[in-house]
């Protein structure tokens, strides 16, 4: 994990919670806007994860690297399953559901950053 | 829709609560099957209790996306067990730690997960009483 892109991907998942929140507020069905910023998100998660992947299989050792693994895959897959959902039914609630899967995927960056204790790496 | 019906469980902000749901489903199920598989002598009543909290979680999620009576009488059952389930091992865990030595999902009224434990059957026991059939 990389401390940087760490806070990047928080405050993209606060802001995507935000949109997602006012949205609602306003009665506002989920639409492009959402896509595009919830695509945005992925893409930082995605380069996290690929990061995070390839440097636990390329030697660095965790403890449990196995968990890791697990939470690295569910970081990246919240929040296109929500977007799903929230566009299924065009509703002001959308929205919500988008922060909901945000505010979750940052409990799993959260957990990930947990997991990454290495010895000085 | 006619007056007299429910209205659906899974629609407006139904859909929010659900997707609430289904992350606990998730990550429920999966701490569980982990502390089961990998450290399940060191406290199976707590993992048993972590996996029993997971389905009820699942089967809450299925009963408030379906359709129609059944799912809603299942949705009934599943979030009335699950608030039961939090105040009983929510006042144990508070009580007496001694037989809890790893944290589950319902723990000090779920106070691992931000309480939202507690708060989630209340708010989905409003929701199906606020959707159901008027008299």
């Amino acid at each position: 994990m990389i401390q940087a892109l760490v806070v990047v991907v928080w405050i993209a998942l606060a802001a995507l919670a935000v949109f997602g929140i006012a949205t609602t507020a306003s009665n506002r069905p989920p639409g492009r806007p959402h896509k595009i910023v919830t695509s945005v998100v992925v893409a930082l998660l995605l380069v996290q994860a690929m990061i995070a992947a390839v440097r636990v299989f390329g030697g660095v050792q965790l403890p449990e690297s196995t968990t890791f693994l697990i939470y690295l895959v569910v970081s990246v897959c919240v929040l296109p399953i929500g977007l799903q959902f929230a566009t299924a039914e065009p509703t002001r609630w959308g929205g919500a559901v988008l922060a909901v899967a945000a505010i979750a995927t940052g409990v799993v960056v959260w957990r990930l950053q947990d997991l990454w204790v290495v010895g000085g790496a | 829709m006619r007056e007299t019906a429910a209205r659906a469980t899974s629609s407006g902000p139904g859909r929010v609560l659900i997707a609430v749901y289904a992350i606990f489903a998730l990550s429920a199920t999966a701490r569980a099957t982990v502390q089961i598989a990998t450290k399940f002598t060191e406290a199976p009543l707590a993992y048993l209790l972590s996996a029993l909290a997971g389905v009820v979680y699942i089967v809450a999620t299925i009963g408030l996306a379906g359709h129609g009576p059944g799912y809603r009488r299942l949705a009934w059952a599943a979030v009335g067990f699950e608030l039961v389930g939090v105040l009983v091992v929510g006042t144990l865990t508070v009580l007496d730690t001694a037989d809890f030595p790893d944290d589950t999902v319902w723990s000090v009224f779920g106070r691992g997960y931000g309480f939202v434990p507690l708060v989630l059957p209340i708010v989905g026991l409003a929701w199906l009483h606020w959707t159901r059939a008027p008299r």
